[in-house]
């Protein structure tokens, strides 16, 4: 149980103009969850390798329990760490590759014998450990990578996409098994991801990065409902959060805006109070799928509840619901609609928008505009 | 497969086997000459056709070449020569196959800056032809105290291969993943624990290529050998040069045949023995994805 402090951070490449790292700060808490979350090539693998010791940080401090680590070499630092590709020993048995470490730090044989029992016995591999690794499935080497990670109790655990390179039944079983594992030893886990949705179930807080930079980080529920600027919207949910520009006029009742869709027809959407200070001015109205459902009687009572007759021009069924889509002020948007409401592409339907949950962002700075 | 049955009859695949089996024969000729020829006596080599078997089998011809075919001036067979050629080559070849595995463990998995401007520099080396260094190998040699002794050509083929058995690991480990290293290292192992205890047990099919290119290189090198080497110390390939060379009377066909076969028997037995790994230790880095 170890409490992890990243200030400033800074990671520049010999060569490399602009800087992989510009400065993270993120403070996390012993025995939390935290994910690192964000696009291919925005520096989460880059400051997971940095806490790990893998590479050297150019400016900033790692802090471990109160300690200073950002010079200590990686066998130092009391880490662990689960790799993308596993990373397994090909030559050892899965056995010898869990007590590799243990071997290294020199335990005795008694102790570390115990200690590959435990974790094969947590892991359920016990009958696979005089098994290589190229005898295993993806899963089981996946299960040993972790037990590997697990068997020298170190302070941190680090992730690297644990999960990516598992069929996709295999990775929601392993992403459950992993949130279990966090629950029952309540140990710190630092994990990186680009699959939004792997972080939305496990974390519990989200940092999301963008070009060596921290965009926002919060709870799921935070990043989710308040996202901190467009990006951050547009990246969390899935189908992504829909960005309809509106002007905002002033009515009757509270602010709102006027949108049309593909056939002309329009709405007049009420807007939050707080953007009453904005009427004239464009903004970002920011949507997602599930605010935008077939006429729900109960909620309608609400002044932020809105309902019109547009074109659906596309319907995709999931299963749980059927995703719509149609146009708002020419730009794409997706709804979440029943499917025992049935709707047909090409024909109008009737639906209802539930502004309560709407975020707005700023065109100008991208940020999203906070109620006060 | 039913297909391929079906085009093993075709007649371009007729034509491609009798191609095949007529460069074979071609090739198996001149050992199959040597061979009959070691075994055949003077009488009969000089009497009877080049390409029939012995009329009468006798192994004179091997046992003269072995211990006693005269040798320039003196007239001990080739068997001394050929121990020295083993003591040169298996040293030359362990030290050199383990320096290139180490070199091309620094070069693929602890890069430092310059690595690959040495690397492309180091492979310089396996282009310099073996006469361009005599002179300042002979030189560096004679400064040494190496000079004429088994343990200088251990030293000139050790520089000589290091070169070529750096490529061979190099490009071996730049195809394992680095997050093996990185898991290894997080797992407290160092440097040398690193090496020695997760990349060399990775490397038999390379390191089955290295030995075999090596000790065909270094078995059957001439001109280090006779340049670097004198009198006792030379390697077969130079006593066999100088069984042939000379000339006391009649020339014993059935001796120098047999003396030829006992040099390049070694070469041959390591690739029979090794040999399948060579092929696949070459196309191992094209395999991994």
């Amino acid at each position: 149980m170890s409490q992890l402090e990243l200030r400033g951070i800074r990671k520049t490449y010999p060569g490399i103009a602009e800087e992989t790292l510009k400065g993270i700060d993120i403070d996390i808490a012993s025995g939390e969850f935290l994910i690192l979350v964000g696009p291919s090539g925005c520096g989460k693998s880059t400051l997971l390798n940095t806490i790990a010791g893998l590479e050297s940080i150019t400016d900033g401090a790692i802090v471990l329990d109160g300690q200073d680590i950002s010079t200590m070499e990686p066998k130092d630092r009391d880490i662990a760490m689960v790799f993308q590709s596993y990373a397994l020993y090909p030559t050892m048995t899965v056995r010898e590759n869990i007590a590799f470490g243990l071997k290294i730090r020199g335990l005795p044989k008694a102790d570390i014998d115990r200690e590959v029992a435990r974790v094969a016995d947590l892991l359920q591999i016990s009958h696979l450990l005089d098994k290589k690794p190229s005898q295993l499935s993806g899963g089981q080497q996946q299960r040993v990578a972790m037990g590997r990670a697990l068997a020298r109790r170190p302070r941190i655990y680090l992730f690297d996409e644990p999960l990516s390179n598992l069929d996709a039944k295999l990775r929601v079983e392993m992403r459950t098994e992993i949130k279990k594992l966090h629950q029952r030893l309540g140990t710190t886990i630092v994990y990186v991801t680009h699959d939004q949705i792997e972080a939305m179930t496990l974390a519990d807080r989200i940092a999301v990065l963008k070009d060596g930079e921290l965009q926002q980080l919060g709870t799921p529920k935070e990043v989710y409902d308040t996202p901190a600027n467009l990006f951050v919207a547009g990246f969390m949910g899935s189908p992504a959060m829909s960005f309809v520009p509106v002007t905002v006029a002033r009515g009757e009742r509270g602010p709102e805006a006027e949108v049309r869709g593909e056939d002309g027809r329009s709405l007049t959407l009420p807007l939050p109070d707080y953007l009453a200070d904005r009427v004239g001015q464009r903004v970002i109205l920011g949507i997602r799928p599930e605010h935008i459902t077939q006429p729900q009687a109960q909620k309608q009572d609400s002044r932020l509840v809105a309902t019109g007759a547009f074109t659906i021009e596309v319907t995709e069924p999931t299963g749980p619901d059927v995703i719509a889509l149609i146009h708002l002020n020419d730009t794409p948007v997706h709804c979440r609609i029943d499917p025992e409401h049935p709707v047909t592409w090409g024909e109008s339907a009737e639906l209802m928008f539930d502004m309560k949950k709407v975020v707005f962002f700023d065109p100008e700075t991208e940020q999203r505009i906070a109620p006060h | 497969m039913t297909e391929r049955s079906h085009s093993g009859l075709r007649p371009s695949r007729i034509a491609i086997h009798a191609v095949l089996i007529l460069a074979a024969l071609v090739y198996l000729i001149p050992l199959f000459i040597m061979l009959i020829t070691s075994f055949k006596t003077p009488m009969d080599i000089r009497t009877g056709n080049l390409m029939a078997l012995p009329s009468e089998w006798t192994t004179l011809g091997w046992s003269k070449a072995w211990s006693e075919a005269c040798t320039g001036v003196q007239c001990d067979g080739i068997r001394g020569y050929f121990w020295n050629s083993f003591k040169m080559t298996v040293p030359a070849v362990l030290i050199s196959t383990l320096l290139g595995a180490f070199n091309g463990y620094v070069l693929s998995k602890w890069k430092f800056r310059g690595s690959d401007l040495f690397f492309g520099m180091l492979l310089f080396g396996c282009f310099v032809p073996f006469q361009v260094v005599l002179l300042p190998m002979a030189a560096t040699l004679g400064k040494l105290g190496l000079a004429n002794t088994t343990s200088g050509l251990v030293l000139v083929h050790v520089v000589y291969g290091v070169a070529f058995t750096t490529l061979f690991f190099r490009n071996y480990y730049v195809a394992i993943p680095d997050a093996l290293v990185k898991a290894a290292r997080l797992d407290g192992a160092g440097f040398f624990t690193i090496f020695f205890r997760i990349l060399l047990p990775m490397s038999t099919p390379i390191f089955m290529v290295s030995l075999i290119w090596q000790f065909t290189q270094i078995w059957n090198d001439f001109l280090f050998g006779v340049v670097f080497a004198s009198g006792d110390s030379q390697p077969i390939t130079v006593a066999l040069n100088n069984l042939v060379n000379t000339s006391t009377g009649v020339k014993e066909y059935n001796v120098d045949m047999a003396a030829a076969m006992i040099a390049a028997l070694p070469t041959l037995v390591v690739y029979i023995v090794a040999g399948k790994y060579f092929i696949r230790g070459l196309t191992a880095g094209s395999i991994k994805g």
